[in-house]
C-alpha cells in the first residue's frame, strides 16, 4: 500500500496557480525527489502534504487516511526545514524531545529515545548544547533527529543541504541517505539542486509550472528526458535548432541546424513534426585529432571538425569548448586521466558523437 | 584618535539639553523633597532644616492605598493589554499580504493620535453614572458608583492606550521571529496554542517585556484618565502629586512622592529585564 497518495491536487493563490493536478504516490521506505526551478510548485506541494497549505482541489492521503482537512499537528509528518528551524531557547535534547511529548510517547521512554536518535545522527553527548553552540552541519543533524524522533509516516526534506558549504554537503548527503535508509523512512526531498535530487532519490519527479513533467529513476531522467525542459534543466547539454530535416537512412535522419551544421540523429516517430531541437550531452562528444582518418564516419555517427576555444580543467573533468563550422559552439567534457593530451585553444580537433546519443525534441 | 574626540563633541548639545532640562530640575525636586513644609506657605521653608519627614509620611497606610491603586491598575492594564495585543500583533505580523499589514499599522497609529480628552469623555458618556449605558447597568444590577465599577472604567481607559502601543511593539518582536519555528512546532505535533506557548511566546519575551514596561509607564503616569473617570473617588499618584503641588502648594511632599515613583519605576525596569533574561533561557 502507498504511504502517501496525492490525487489531482491543485492550489491557487489568487489568479496564480501554484500547483495544478499533481498526482503522486509513494511506497513505504522509498525516497522521492521533487526537482524543479523556483516557482515550479514543489514547495507548495510540500506544504500541502505537511498541512500548511490547504489544496483547492484533489485529495491527499497518508497511510490510507484522507488528511485533507487535518491540521499540521494532526498528521504524523516529519519536516526538515531548509534553515533547520531549531528552537533556539531549547537544548539539543529538548529540541529532539519536543515532538515526542505531543505524539504520545510515554515520558519514561523519552530519554532513551533521545539518546538513540542522537547516536543515529552521531551527536551523542551533545544533549545539553544550545543550537547556537553547534556548527551548521550539526544543527542539520539535530533537525533531522528531531524530525525522525516521532517516527513519522512521511518525512519531508526541504532543500536539506542547501545551507551547507560544498564539501560538507557531499558528506552529509551520503550520511543523510544512510540514515533515511536505516530507519526506513518514506521520504520526499524537495530541491532545486539536481545533484541533491538525483543522488538522494530512488525516483525523481521533475516539476515545471505547477505540474509534473516527468517521473523516473535518476538515470532515466538524465538519459531519456521527457521533453526539452527536462533535458535543459537536468545536466548540461549542447543545443542545436533544426531548420529542416533531410534524408533518413536505417532509422537515422540528417538534420540541418540553424548554424548550417548537419547532424544525424534518430528519426522522429512517424507523424511527429514538432522535432525542432537537438540535444547532445557534453560527455558524449569525443574529441580526436583532426588529422585522424574518418574511421567513425557512417550513418550512425556524427563527425565534424572544429577549433578549440577554451580548455578548463575542473579536477576530475576537463571542459573543452569547441567552435564548429557556422559558429556553433559545443561543450565537450572529457575525464582528466592525469595526462592531459595537450589540448589548447586554437587547436583543430574533430568532434565525434554517436547519432544514438542525440536527443530529438 | 583625534576624530574620535571630535565625534564626542557632537554629543555635547544633547548632553547640555539633557543636563539643563532634565537632570538639573530633578535635582531641584530631590533637594526640595528633603525640606520642611509649613502649611500656608508656597513651597518649603527657606533655609529650614533638612528632614526625612516627607518620606516617612509616605509609610502611612493612606499613601499605601494610592500606590496600590495606581500600580494594581497599571499592572492589570499592562497584563490585559499584552493578552489582547499578542494575537492581534501576531496576525498583523504574519499577514499574507503586505497591504494588510500597512493598513492595520496605519489604523493603529491613527488610533493613538486621537486626543486623550476625547476618548476619556467618550468613555464617561458611555459608561459613566449618567452615561448611555447606565440604564443597562442598573438592569444588570451593576452599581455605576461602586469603586469596583469605577476601577473597571479606568482600566478600560488605560487599555485604550496600552493595547495599540503593545500591538505596535509586539509586531516588531514577532516579525523578527522565524515563522518556520512555529511551523516546526506544529509539524512536530504541538497544537496551535501549545506551539505558541512553547515557542512563539518564549521567543518574543523581550518584546513582551518591552510592551509591558511601556504600558506600565503609561499606566502609572496616567493623569487625565483617573482624574475624569475616577470621579474624585479613585485617584492615581499623579493626581496626588498634582494636588500637592497645585492645590496645597506642599512642594516638599509632592517632590518626595515624585522621587519615590521614579525609584519604583527604575526598580521595575531592573526586575523586568532580569526576569526576561531568565525566561529566555528557561
Amino acid at each position: 500500500m502507498n504511504v502517501l497518495e496525492l490525487k489531482d491536487v491543485t492550489k491557487k493563490y489568487g489568479s496564480f496557480t501554484a500547483v495544478e493536478n499533481v498526482s503522486l504516490e509513494l511506497e513505504p521506505g522509498k525516497v522521492l525527489s521533487l526537482l524543479g526551478p523556483s516557482g515550479c510548485g514543489k514547495t507548495t506541494t510540500l506544504r500541502i502534504i505537511a498541512g500548511f497549505a490547504v489544496p483547492d482541489g484533489g485529495t491527499v492521503q497518508i497511510a490510507g487516511e484522507d488528511v485533507g482537512q487535518l491540521k499540521p499537528y494532526e498528521r504524523n509528518v516529519g519536516l526538515l526545514f531548509q534553515d533547520y528551524a531549531l528552537f533556539p531557547h531549547m537544548t539539543v535534547a529538548q529540541n529532539v524531545a519536543y515532538g515526542m511529548r505531543y505524539r504520545g510517547a510515554p515520558a519514561a521512554a523519552i530519554p532513551s529515545r533521545i539518546k538513540q536518535m542522537l547516536s543515529l545522527v552521531q551527536l551523542g553527548g551533545m544533549e545539553a548544547r544550545y543550537p547556537n553552540q553547534l556548527s551548521g552541519g550539526q544543527q542539520q543533524r539535530v533537525a533531522l533527529a528531531r524530525a525522525l524522533a516521532t517516527d513519522p509516516k512521511v518525512v519531508l526534506l526541504d532543500e536539506p543541504l542547501s545551507a551547507l558549504d560544498a564539501k560538507l554537503r557531499l558528506e552529509l548527503r551520503i550520511e543523510l541517505k544512510e540514515i533515511l535508509r536505516s530507519v526506513g523512512a518514506t521520504t520526499i526531498v524537495v530541491t532545486h539542486d539536481q545533484e541533491e535530487a538525483l543522488s538522494l532519490g530512488d525516483e525523481v519527479v521533475i516539476m515545471h509550472a505547477g505540474g509534473i513533467v516527468q517521473r523516473g529513476a535518476p538515470t532515466q531522467i538524465y538519459q531519456s528526458p521527457a521533453n526539452k525542459f527536462v533535458a535543459e534543466f537536468v545536466g548540461r547539454s549542447n543545443w542545436f535548432q533544426v531548420i529542416r530535416s533531410g534524408q533518413s537512412v536505417a532509422g537515422f535522419t540528417s538534420y540541418i541546424t540553424s548554424d548550417g551544421v548537419e547532424i544525424r540523429a534518430k528519426s522522429p516517430p512517424s507523424g511527429y513534426n514538432g522535432g525542432s531541437d537537438l540535444c547532445v550531452r557534453p560527455e558524449h562528444i569525443e574529441l580526436i585529432d583532426s588529422a585522424a582518418p574518418e574511421a567513425l564516419r557512417g550513418a550512425e555517427h556524427n563527425s565534424m571538425t572544429g577549433v578549440v576555444l577554451d580548455v578548463a580543467s575542473l579536477g576530475p573533468d576537463v571542459h573543452v569548448v569547441v567552435e564548429l563550422p557556422g559558429k556553433a559552439r559545443v561543450l565537450a567534457i572529457r575525464k582528466n586521466a592525469g595526462r592531459i593530451q595537450g589540448l589548447a585553444p586554437g587547436q583543430c580537433v574533430r568532434a565525434v558523437f554517436s547519432a544514438a546519443d542525440v536527443l530529438v525534441f | 584618535m583625534k576624530s574620535a574626540r571630535y565625534k564626542l563633541l557632537l554629543l555635547l548639545p544633547a548632553v547640555a539639553v539633557f543636563v539643563l532640562f532634565l537632570v538639573f530640575p530633578i535635582l531641584i525636586v530631590l533637594n526640595e523633597s528633603f525640606h520642611t513644609f509649613e502649611p500656608g506657605r508656597i513651597g518649603s521653608v527657606e533655609g529650614g532644616p533638612l528632614t526625612l519627614a516627607n518620606y516617612a509620611e509616605l509609610f502611612q497606610p493612606v499613601y499605601g492605598q494610592y500606590f496600590a491603586q495606581t500600580y494594581v491598575l497599571a499592572i492589570c492594564s499592562s497584563a490585559v493589554s499584552i493578552v489582547f495585543a499578542f494575537p492581534i500583533a501576531y496576525c498583523i505580523a504574519r499577514a499574507e499580504f503586505a497591504w494588510m499589514q500597512k493598513a492595520s499599522i496605519s489604523a493603529i497609529v491613527g488610533l493613538m493620535f486621537l486626543s486623550s480628552l476625547v476618548r476619556v469623555y467618550a468613555l464617561e458618556l458611555t459608561f459613566g453614572s449618567t452615561g448611555v449605558l447606565a440604564p443597562l447597568m442598573s438592569i444588570m444590577d451593576i452599581n455605576t458608583n461602586s469603586r469596583l465599577y469605577i476601577n473597571f472604567v479606568i482600566l478600560a481607559g488605560l487599555l485604550q492606550y496600552c493595547i495599540p502601543m503593545s500591538i505596535l511593539i509586539l509586531i516588531g518582536a514577532i516579525k523578527n521571529l522565524n515563522p518556520r519555528l512555529t511551523e516546526a512546532a506544529l509539524s512536530l505535533g504541538a497544537p496551535a496554542l501549545a506551539a505558541h506557548l512553547t515557542v512563539t511566546i518564549p521567543l518574543s519575551i523581550r518584546g513582551i517585556v518591552s510592551a509591558f514596561l511601556v504600558s506600565m509607564t503609561l499606566g502609572v503616569s496616567a493623569f487625565v484618565i483617573p482624574l475624569i473617570l475616577g470621579r474624585g473617588r479613585i485617584l492615581f499618584i499623579s493626581n496626588l502629586i498634582y494636588s500637592r503641588f497645585s492645590e496645597i502648594a506642599n512642594y516638599p511632599s509632592g517632590a518626595a512622592i515624585s522621587i519615590v515613583m521614579m525609584v519604583l519605576a527604575l526598580l521595575l525596569i531592573l526586575v523586568m529585564s532580569r526576569l526576561a533574561t531568565s525566561l529566555e533561557r528557561a
